[in-house]
This record gives structure tokens, C-alpha cells and sequence, in this order.
């Protein structure tokens, strides 16, 4: 019984190791990806249109799901290394504890493209997004909307995580350059709609009338805010802004259920990435930082978004 | 064979008036806590982690434990919501995500009394296999656009109560019933209490623990069906630890890790008080670092509380 085990592992392992031949006879690009979390569904879509473009280019991909974890994200970069891929993609979990994913990579020779997030460690080149972009583009939507005065409360994303800081970032920003504009309450419902349900449900406990309107760090905060007003009958009191315009959003700001949310283009990101890594290999000129703009969505625009 | 003895209102004592004390504490501090709505919404918010103590409860008297709750909770809100977007649909997919939860639990049980399995390396595994499944159901995206009469389910109410409390409600009545009037129920204390002496007295011991892993999964499912119509939409990333909050709530109430010890009263308890600790913190605006250490001591303190009057 052992015997047989071993040999169907071994055979399993020579099996996995396929013929790196494209169609042709050309040696076929490797790229090895290490995705943040694919049970995000912004990291799903950005998945998605790596693989498209990857399809449309005759690249191989490899991608592995480091689940929120910077150390397996490190781990799946050192075996991309030692299985000598000939590029890879980053998409970090951590703006800290991923650089030294970056720094292998480039201590090994293999370019490596971060996507989405940044590392402290400076990679061969960036597709993505100015995250504080995003939360300045939902501020100031509330500041107009507001007239400049007015409570607002803000729902943060796992403390500690790039994007939660960038975000916060861009909020400040924006509120620093109202006076008018008072942030009553803050705390994180960590990206979940159910957390923030119940943080909505005690904050209208707390404050009540006072609140004006709502920043939630994502969508999925977002409809937990607006579902929690609505069963409050506070919805039409309270305006609610949200950021990564998932499907699930677009529908509610077609509704006019949200107000408002931003558009992170994941399929540009997920294609710039692919592309930029591709235009290294050949050794053609490439962009070393490409930021993507992040678009507002309200219910004037939100047809453009809605497939 | 001698019904094992389990501390009732005298062990129960302990946790009452630790939720007396922090009540009193809160509402002093805060007139925003002792009002009706408020209340509404506590006991709202409790209901999720409640259907799925009440059901971890119930695995917990005959020594084992189930950490595949939070999965389940994922697993079973998926599948729901997949019919829930029918419209009109309320039973189908109700029933099917309590029909996911059960066939998991099932599975979990057999392994744990055919196989030999630790219980919590079994649920364990589960946990995991039950989150990937859910993750390939959903294609990693939640499952949206449920119809309105499911979503009733976790956003409406009658008569002012809330129907996810009404469900908790049912759930802890039938649970509390069957475990002191049935004599199914005091088998499974007679389990937890002393396996072999069981066996010795003939009870069915594989019987029994597949049952409470079953009907866990079942309330497991249930909890998901709740939370999907909640957040209206079945997330395969949902219920991330909540089988550690329910194994809290249980544990608080008078659970014994080992078997053989607890009740549903003392489980809704402690529910309960978890939820006062929630409400409370996020109405007093407490940062969610200090919550964290807050929530912690709370817990062990209450359970200190509770122990010591005991003795």
C-alpha cells in the first residue's frame, strides 16, 4: 500500500511539471501570481482579467491564493522563485510584511509587478490605484451633498490594512478642508456587512438624528449601513457613500438605495499588470508606476457601470 | 443510572447577576442603552451566534466540539440564497440551507464515532472543506438580489419582535424541552458525562453523538439562512469565527469543555451577555482595540463569577 503511494506521488509531481512549450515551439512565458484573497470579490474580478489577458497574450499564469496571509504570501513568492518562473505579480497583503516577498524577487532576477497595493519595498514596476483617491472622491461627494456642514460617521476596514489606511487618509483630507464637516463617530466594522449592520443599529442609538451621513470604507460596509437605516426608516435622513462599486452597489445606487460609490477598475489594473509584466520580458519600455483613476458613481452615472 | 447533576438556576445565579451588574453599568453610563429599541436591536443581534450556541451546546454535552460552524453558517447562506432568488421562495431554501448544514454535521459525526476521529480535527477539516465549498457554490462572489419574502426573514418583525429573535426563541424552547423531558436528552448528558458507563447502560453512544453533530449542523444552517436574509445577499465569506463566539456563549453559560455539563438557559445566558458587551462598547464609542481587551476580560470574568458561586 505505501509503495503504491509513493509512486502515484511521485507521479503526480512529474505529471505537474507540464511542458512549458506554447503552440509553435516558443518557450511560453511563466508568470507566477500571488493574489491577496481570492474571497474578495474585487480580487475575484481582478483574477479574472489577468487571466483574460494572460489568454490574449499566450502567457502562462500561475496563481495562488495567499488568504489574507503576508507570511504564505512570502512562502508562495519563494516557491514561484525556486520553480524559476520568469515573472511575477504581487498583489500584497501588507504594505510591510509583503516587501520581502519584492525583495527576493528582485534579489533572484525575476522582475516582479505590484498590483493594486504597494509594499514599502519598491518593485520592478506598480499597476493600481491611488486608494486615498478613492475615499476623497466619497468625501467630497458627502461634503457637496452636505453644503459643507453637517455629522458624518466613518466605517473602517480591518485596522492596519493598506487600503483601510490609505482610505482614512483621503477621508481626513477632505475633512480637514471642511470645517463645517464633523466626523461624530468612527470604528471598524472589518469590510463586513454584517458587522456593519450592527455598528449602524448602535450608532442610531447613540447619536440618532445627528448623524448626517455615513463613509464606509467599502461596499459591503455600505449596505450594512443602508440596511440598517432602512429598517430604521432613517434611510431618507442619511446619506451613505461607499467605495469598489461592486454589483451588489451599482444595483442599490441604480435603486437609489446608496448614494454614492467609486469605481476601482479591477479589470484595468488586472490587464495593466499582465501587460506591463509581458513588456518586461520582451524588454520593451514600460511604465514603472501606472495609477488607474478611480471613478465616482451615482445614480447620473451608474448605467455606464451596470452590466 | 443516576441523572448527572448540572447546576441550574443556583449555577445560573452567577451569570444573571453579572448581567444584571453590566446592564446597570451601562445604562448608567449611557441613557441610550435601556430603551426599548436598543434592546430590540440587542437581542436582534444576538440571535445569529444564540441558533448556533444553542446547537454547539448540544455537541458540546457529549464531549466533542465543532469548529466548522462559521463555514457551515457561509455554506448553508449560499445555497439558500441560490433558491431565495426565485421569487417568492421562502421554505425551499430555508429548508435546503438547513438540509447543507445537516448533511456537514452529519458527515462530521460519522467521522468523529465510525472513524475514531478527534472531534476537532474532524470539524476542523470541515471547516475548511465547507469554506472551500462554499467559495466554488458562489465563484468567490456573494449571491444577491434574494427576493423580499426571504429577506423578511432577517430584517422583519411581528408584533414589534423581531423574526431572527422569534427563531432564537423557538430554537432554545424546543432545545431546552427536548434535553430535560425526552430521554433522548439525558442520554446525551449521560454521553458527556461517562461514555463507557453509557455504553455499559446500553445507550446507542454512536447514536447519539451522530445525532447531536446532525442536528448542530442543522441549527448551524439554519443560522445561515438567518444571516443571508440579514445581509440579503449569501456571502462565502461570512461567519469568519463564529463558531469560537458560540462556543464562548455556551462555555459562559455553564458548558463544560470535557462533556457532560450545560443547558440551553445558561447558553442564551451567555449569548446574551456577549451581545450586552457589543452593544454596550460600540454605544459608548469604546475604540476597537480597547473592545477587544474589554470583551476578553468581561468574558472570563463572568465565567470566574459564575464558577465561584458554585463552589
Amino acid at each position: 500500500m505505501k509503495k503504491s503511494c509513493a509512486a502515484l506521488a511521485v507521479a503526480l509531481v512529474l505529471a505537474s511539471c507540464g511542458s512549458r512549450t506554447a503552440p509553435g515551439g516558443a518557450k511560453q512565458m511563466v508568470i507566477g501570481v500571488s493574489l491577496l484573497n481570492l474571497s474578495s470579490e474585487f480580487i475575484v474580478m481582478l483574477n479574472r482579467a489577468m487571466e483574460d489577458k494572460a489568454r490574449q497574450l499566450g502567457v502562462r499564469l500561475i496563481v495562488n491564493d495567499a488568504q489574507r496571509s503576508a507570511e504564505r504570501q512570502v512562502q508562495q513568492v519563494e516557491s514561484f522563485i525556486a520553480q524559476r518562473v520568469d515573472a511575477i505579480i504581487l498583489n500584497p497583503c501588507e504594505v510591510e510584511a509583503s516587501s520581502p516577498a519584492v525583495d527576493k524577487a528582485l534579489a533572484a532576477g525575476i522582475p516582479i509587478v505590484n498590483v493594486n497595493s504597494e509594499t514599502r519595498s519598491t518593485p520592478t514596476a506598480f499597476v493600481g490605484s491611488r486608494d486615498e483617491e478613492s475615499a476623497r472622491l466619497a468625501m467630497d461627494y458627502i461634503a457637496r451633498r452636505l453644503n459643507g456642514r453637517g455629522n458624518v460617521v466613518m466605517m473602517h476596514g480591518f485596522m492596519g490594512q493598506a487600503a483601510q489606511l490609505k482610505r482614512d487618509q483621503g477621508a481626513r483630507e477632505v475633512l480637514a478642508k471642511y470645517p463645517g464637516l464633523k466626523l461624530l463617530a468612527e470604528q471598524t466594522a472589518e469590510w463586513d456587512r454584517a458587522k456593519a449592520i450592527a455598528l449602524m443599529e448602535n450608532w442610531l442609538q447613540s447619536h440618532g438624528a445627528a448623524i448626517h451621513a455615513v463613509f464606509a470604507q467599502n461596499d459591503e460596509m455600505a449596505m450594512g449601513a443602508v440596511l440598517a437605516l432602512e429598517q430604521a426608516r432613517r434611510k431618507d435622513k442619511v446619506i451613505v457613500a461607499g467605495v469598489d462599486a461592486i454589483a451588489d452597489a451599482l444595483r442599490a445606487v441604480r435603486d437609489g438605495r446608496l448614494d454614492a460609490t467609486v469605481f476601482q477598475d479591477a479589470a484595468g489594473q488586472g490587464a495593466g499588470a499582465v501587460e506591463t509584466a509581458v513588456k518586461i520580458l520582451k524588454k520593451e519600455p514600460y511604465e514603472k508606476q501606472l495609477y488607474l483613476p478611480f471613478q465616482l458613481v451615482t445614480r447620473e452615472n451608474v448605467s455606464q457601470y451596470l452590466k | 443510572m443516576a441523572f448527572p447533576s448540572s447546576p441550574r438556576w443556583t449555577g445560573q445565579a452567577g451569570l444573571i447577576l453579572a448581567l444584571v451588574a453590566l446592564g446597570g453599568a451601562l445604562s448608567l453610563a449611557t441613557p441610550n442603552f435601556l430603551t426599548v429599541p436598543n434592546l430590540i436591536n440587542l437581542v436582534r443581534q444576538i440571535s445569529i451566534n444564540g441558533i448556533l450556541a444553542v446547537g454547539v451546546t448540544l455537541v458540546l454535552l457529549t464531549g466533542g466540539v465543532d469548529l466548522s460552524l462559521g463555514s457551515l453558517v457561509a455554506l448553508s447562506g449560499v445555497a439558500a440564497a441560490h433558491l431565495a432568488q426565485a421569487p417568492g421562495a421562502v421554505a425551499f431554501p430555508a429548508l435546503l440551507g438547513m438540509a447543507t448544514g445537516a448533511a456537514c454535521g452529519a458527515l462530521s459525526g460519522l467521522v468523529v464515532t465510525r472513524g475514531g476521529v478527534a472531534p476537532f480535527v474532524v470539524t476542523l477539516g470541515m471547516m475548511t472543506v465547507a469554506r472551500g465549498l462554499a467559495l466554488v457554490l458562489s465563484g468567490g462572489r456573494p449571491v444577491s438580489n434574494l427576493n423580499p419574502q426571504f429577506t423578511r426573514l432577517g430584517g422583519g418583525d411581528v408584533a414589534g419582535i423581531p423574526l431572527p429573535v422569534l427563531v432564537l426563541a423557538a430554537v432554545a424552547v424546543i432545545a431546552h424541552v427536548f434535553l430535560r423531558h425526552l430521554r433522548f436528552g439525558r442520554y446525551i448528558y449521560a454521553v458527556g458525562g461517562n461514555e463507557k458507563a453509557a455504553r455499559a447502560s446500553g445507550v446507542d453512544v454512536h447514536g447519539v453523538k451522530l445525532f447531536a453533530y446532525t442536528l448542530c449542523g442543522a441549527l448551524a444552517g439554519l443560522a445561515g439562512v438567518v444571516l443571508a436574509a440579514r445581509i440579503t445577499t449569501g456571502q462565502p465569506n461570512a461567519g469568519v469565527g463564529y463558531e469560537l463566539d458560540a462556543i464562548a456563549a455556551a462555555v459562559i453559560g455553564g458548558a463544560s469543555l470535557a462533556g457532560g455539563a450545560g443547558g440551553i438557559g445558561g447558553t442564551v445566558l451567555g449569548a446574551l451577555l456577549m451581545g450586552v458587551i457589543n452593544n454596550g462598547l460600540d454605544l459608548l464609542n469604546v475604540s476597537s482595540y480597547y473592545q477587544q481587551i474589554v470583551k476578553g476580560l468581561i468574558i472570563v470574568g463572568a465565567v470566574w463569577l459564575d464558577r465561584g458561586k458554585e463552589k
